[in-house]
């Protein structure tokens, strides 16, 4: 199963669009608050170059933004 | 076929859907991305009548799950072209690879943020210079952010960081606010808010990250001015296009210009919230828009001398 991490904030509606696909589907995900997390703030901007949520990591591809397409694309679901 | 395509799933679009499927038109929403739209990014609504305060999240979501009450149909597709005729309807209504057919269309497509135009700020996009306080304020608990705008929805981004910043620093361009009273006089009272009238923003600069605007003053001499992140609240554009493309009739602003019946000029075409030339643009102002559209649309394909319309000007 893929390693999914998801940089995001409380109040931010698309993190919350991306969690809500994710439970629909039955995929884990690890939940990081970068209003919380300055660390994890950080190491988001490393790798997506923005500070702006959500972020996904899926396995290391990274997908700053909501694009539920590519979502789908790398975890193979129609 | 459908008897009415609605392009658009925000507020608008929802409510329109509702109206429809209440009326017993066959109806579809075809929504691109966020079903619920952009108000689902306000912390805060507070006018919508007969509830004293609501998240746009939760009037959104109120709003779908009203019209889904109704036998709708919802689509997920960014749509990329309209045309008018088809093989059986009026209208065609296509993703790329999806083809949807109807009677009559009604566009609920909304507006995106306004960009700023300041040397810089879209290298800084995402990195320090946001269009959504409720996306990424919470980033910044704790530091100095500015919100660039005179605006109600600017004025609502400013109170609604100021839960998380250190400091927030309205730098608006005209020389007062431009928002309702409630509001600014809640900036007033806010300890943490600054408002600062006569200030144009003209450049951006920081390394990695925005660190500085450059401010031009009403004397047209420049000074710096140190923040974390800046929250661009200048206005929206229209998402009036795919419209324009069947030949709808536009203003200046590229708003859709609609009559009393939310009709644009070509018959069977109707529109309803942030894309149309309505001056005065709210969720409330949007709903009413699309019951109105939904009627007309009903009436329409009700007359008794109803034909498939084929591209003609309303009289």
């Amino acid at each position: 199963m893929a390693k999914i991490k998801i940089y995001s904030t409380p109040q931010c509606i698309y993190c919350k669009k991306y969690k809500e696909f994710f439970k629909e589907e039955g995929i884990e995900y690890e939940d990081i608050n970068v209003a919380e997390d300055h660390e994890a703030a950080h190491e988001m901007l490393e790798k997506s170059g923005q500070l702006s949520t959500p972020v996904l990591d899926i396995d290391g591809t990274i997908i700053a933004g909501y694009n539920l397409e590519a979502v789908k694309k790398i975890l193979k679901i129609k | 076929m459908h008897d009415v395509i609605i392009i658009g799933g925000g507020i608008s679009g929802f409510t329109a859907a509702m109206y429809a499927g209440r009326l017993g038109l066959k109806t579809l929403i075809v929504e691109a991305g966020l079903i619920g739209g952009v108000i689902t990014t306000t912390n805060i609504v507070e006018n919508w009548p007969g509830i004293k305060k609501i998240s746009g999240e939760e009037l959104a979501m109120s709003v779908v799950e009203h019209a889904k009450e109704y036998d709708i149909d919802i689509e997920t597709s960014l749509i990329k072209k309209v045309k008018i005729g088809g093989k059986k309807g009026c209208f065609t209504v296509s993703s790329g690879s999806k083809t949807f057919e109807s009677k009559t269309v009604i566009f609920a497509t909304g507006a995106k943020h306004k960009k700023h135009p300041a040397k810089n700020a879209d290298k800084f996009e995402n990195k320090g210079v946001h269009y959504c306080a409720l996306c990424d304020g919470p980033i910044y608990r704790g530091k100095k952010v500015a919100v660039i705008g005179g605006s109600d929805s600017a004025a609502k981004e400013a109170l609604f960081l100021s839960e998380f910043a250190s400091e927030v620093h309205m730098l608006v361009r005209g020389e007062k606010l431009l928002g309702e009273k409630i509001n600014n006089e809640r900036l007033t009272k806010n300890k943490k808010i600054t408002v600062h009238t006569n200030t144009n923003i003209v450049e951006m600069k920081g390394d990695l990250l925005l660190d500085t605007l450059v401010i031009e003053g009403k004397n047209k001499r420049t000074k710096e001015f140190k923040v974390h992140a800046a929250f661009v609240a200048i206005g929206i554009i229209p998402l009036s296009e795919l419209a324009e493309g069947i030949g709808v009739k536009l203003n200046k602003k590229k708003e859709i210009i609609i009559d009393r019946t939310a009709s644009t000029n070509i018959k069977g075409v109707f529109a309803c919230g942030d894309v149309t030339d309505t001056k005065f643009k709210q969720a409330i102002t949007g709903a009413g828009e699309a019951v109105t559209a939904s009627y007309w649309a009903y009436a329409y394909v009700n007359d008794p001398e109803y034909v498939c319309p084929r591209g003609e000007e309303k009289p």
